[in-house]
């Protein structure tokens, strides 16, 4: 399961670059709400599978891609990110043996923490977004997490 | 961490949580100087430079789509539009007959109070760009930015009334925050009485909020709510909403008034920037106002689009 330095950089880098987009892809009001964090599970899942190319410089630089794009402070998703990526980069040896409900479990907490820690910027920084909805995106996230880590292990064992 | 340390056997223990430590007080350093300081304009404009394309990706073919649908749809689609353009057209017309004088008696009366606020003086066109940025706040980004002279706190109008204003100024796009996002506020008043206010917004689109009336106010459903003017930020006189609902509660003191906004908030492509004086902050030069985009008339004293009720004028229903 470890790889190598030779590994390539490119599904990573690419499957970065298409969650950042479905990030931002415009869907109607109703199903936004349930929009989970792709850019955040991709991340989680280099952090967990490949932690020396992926880790947390793709976290930051990920994190700092989200704050540009969603226009708020930056450095918040950032931070969250980087936190949480550290988590997951810590206990992926289990992770990796996890069943799947354990491993959605843990990706929920992971995603709940993520999403505790932009709340408290939010908070911090003056403008509190206090919608019961934002809570409903790391259940989302969790939900479709099996099915993510398989495609992108998929792609990237090619 | 027993299993972590066996495993990584290259010293990379402590290397994760030296690294999470650095990484994360960069993170929080850039926090505290973006919100307290304003010394990262000049990074956070290269990095949304470098997040255009991506942004331009995501955008373009949704904007393609709507081209090909527009270009395949049908004769019959295109003479009915050209209808209902046509009859939109003889109605505004209609409308304007009487803007001249009714703008002309405005501008007395404004003179004879010695109050000149919020004279729309500019125009910009600018189009949302098709993305979602934020689920839970209303926000939108408009392909003008500080290239085309849009600054903070500019008012932005649709072909309804206003939609809010520039939060945000990067070089080549803009983020508008929307009137209802719950984070704003806009000076009002009551078309009918001139009775002032503050309309808040709530984070739906549909719905803005009247909290500071009191039981006693009189306000009614139906009323037509304008700019006050006041404060400077917005033009005066522009339509904003109408008063949907008011609930009176006689165990308290403050009425709950909800409005419909007068603005498409949910379905506008194209906005208006505002420049309420030629001299205002940042107004666009002729250079700056010379692009083809600008489809604004940009002799001084512009007349303002013309509404579905111009300041003064009968109210619509």
């Amino acid at each position: 399961m470890m790889r190598d330095d030779r590994v390539s950089r490119l599904p990573m880098v690419f499957s970065a670059l298409v969650a950042l987009a479905m990030a931002v892809i415009p869907l109607p009001a109703v199903i936004d709400a349930f929009r989970p964090d792709f850019l955040v599970l991709v991340v989680f899942y280099w952090s967990i599978e490949s932690p020396r190319v992926g880790g947390l410089g793709l976290a930051f630089v990920a994190g700092l891609a989200l704050d540009v794009v969603r226009g708020v402070v930056l450095g918040q998703h950032a931070l969250a990110l980087t936190l949480m990526a550290a988590w997951a980069t810590h206990i992926r040896l289990r992770l990796r043996v996890f069943s799947v409900l354990s491993q959605s479990l843990t990706i929920f907490a992971l995603l709940t923490g993520y999403q505790f820690i932009l709340f408290w910027v939010d908070g911090a920084t003056g403008n509190p977004v206090t919608t019961f909805s934002r809570w409903l995106a790391p259940v989302v996230g969790a939900l479709i997490w099996p099915l993510l880590a398989g495609l992108l292990s998929r792609s990237s064992d090619r | 961490m027993v299993a972590f340390r066996n495993t990584d056997a290259s010293g990379r223990t402590s290397g994760l949580l030296l690294r999470c430590v650095l990484y994360s007080l960069l993170a929080l350093g850039l926090i505290i100087f973006d919100k307290r300081y304003d010394h990262l304009g000049q990074i956070r404009r290269f990095l949304s430079v470098v997040a255009y394309p991506v942004q331009i990706a995501v955008a373009s073919p949704f904007e393609g789509w709507d081209w090909f649908r527009e270009s395949v749809s049908s004769r019959e689609t295109l003479r009915a539009d050209k209808a209902k353009l046509e009859r939109e057209l003889r109605l505004a017309n209609f409308r304007l007959q009487r803007y001249e004088a009714l703008e002309a008696e405005s501008q007395r009366l404004r003179a004879l109070r010695d109050n000149t606020a919020g004279v729309a003086a500019h125009f910009l066109i600018g189009n949302i760009m098709d993305l979602d940025l934020d689920a839970f706040r209303e926000r939108v980004l408009v392909d003008k930015g500080a290239r085309d002279g849009v600054f903070v706190g500019q008012a932005v109008l649709d072909s309804g009334g206003v939609f809010g204003q520039v939060a945000r100024v990067e070089q080549l796009t803009s983020e508008v925050i929307l009137l209802s996002d719950a984070a704003h506020a806009i000076p009002v008043q009551v078309n009918r009485n001139g009775l002032r206010t503050i309309a808040v917004g709530t984070g739906d689109m549909t719905r803005l909020k009247l909290p500071y009336l009191p039981t006693s106010a009189d306000i009614v459903a139906g009323d037509l709510l304008v700019t006050s003017g006041l404060g400077g930020g917005f033009p005066a006189g522009y339509p904003v909403g109408t008063v949907a609902e008011v609930k009176r509660d006689p165990a308290l003191s403050l009425a709950d008034v909800d409005v419909r906004p007068a603005a498409a908030l949910d379905r506008s492509r194209e906005l208006m920037f505002v420049w309420l004086k030629p001299d205002a902050p940042a107004a666009p030069s002729a250079t700056a106002a010379a692009p083809a985009t600008t489809a604004a008339a940009p002799k001084a004293p512009a007349p303002p689009p013309v509404q579905a009720s111009s300041p003064g004028g009968a109210k619509p229903k």
